[in-house]
């Protein structure tokens, strides 16, 4: 009975065994697969950092970073991006709770090494309080989103 | 939610609670250089509230440039005063 308990712990790891290996194997061909689609598109940017804030200095970087803002306040998104891309079209969704669409804007820039792209929304009959979301989507594609407040 | 809300859906203004985003302002600048590329185009999703001169005041801080987003998408809008929540327009340049 032992000798037999012995066999299946013995075919249980071996079988561990395995699946590791078939687990570490679909990794690694994953990898290759992502290392040669930026091999091939050599000119592309990606977006590295999304922060909110209230404001910003002339490198276009918060001064004044928060997730919770007033409603009298203007609210920016600052984006980062790192590469190349002659024509990247970068775009931030602004939406409230209900998922209504405050505001959605567009630039398309020319990046080059590391970029930084500041979106700001404001309103003058005051935000209401609430939880707001912005999304950042970079050629059509979503790439980065940050949750805030209006307390 | 309460039955005004129901029954005025995102109408947005007549519904009671329903927030009001007709009169955010947006912007935005890079340190990166605007595209030069052609094809560039920015565009704009419409927002409940919004009207052509709404979004030419926006864009270009003038409303009377409502005109230059109409002729930019005729193949969009065949009426000036009625564009819906959700369309993307082409901005033409300013």
């Amino acid at each position: 009975m032992r000798r037999y308990d012995l066999t299946i712990a013995a075919r249980a790891g071996l079988l561990a065994v395995t699946l590791v290996a078939m687990g570490c194997s679909k990794k690694d061909n994953t990898a290759t697969v992502d290392t040669g689609s930026s091999a091939e598109t050599a000119a592309v940017a990606k977006v590295t950092d999304l922060k909110v804030g209230r404001s910003i200095g002339a490198d276009k970087r918060l001064t004044d970073e928060t997730d919770a803002f007033r409603p009298t306040d203007v609210i920016y998104a600052v984006v980062e991006t790192k590469g190349a891309d002659p024509n990247a079209a970068l775009l931030a969704r602004w939406t409230f709770q209900d998922g209504q669409v405050v505001d959605e804007s567009s630039r398309s820039i020319a990046a080059a090494g590391e970029d930084v792209t500041e979106f700001h929304i404001s309103k003058p009959g005051g935000w209401p309080k609430g939880k707001y979301k912005v999304e950042v989507l970079l050629n059509g594609q979503p790439v980065e989103s940050e949750d805030f407040e209006v307390k | 939610m309460g039955v005004l809300d129901k029954l005025f859906g995102n109408g947005g203004k007549s519904a009671k609670g329903k927030a009001d985003f007709s009169d955010v302002r947006s912007g935005s600048s890079s340190t990166a250089p605007a595209s030069q590329s052609v094809g560039s185009q920015r565009t704009y999703t419409v927002v409940a509230g919004d009207s052509l001169s709404k979004i030419a005041k926006r864009e270009y801080g003038d409303a009377s440039k409502w005109q230059r987003i109409f002729e930019a998408n005729r193949d969009k809008i065949q009426n000036p005063d009625l564009i819906h929540p959700g369309q993307v327009l082409n901005l033409p340049q300013g």
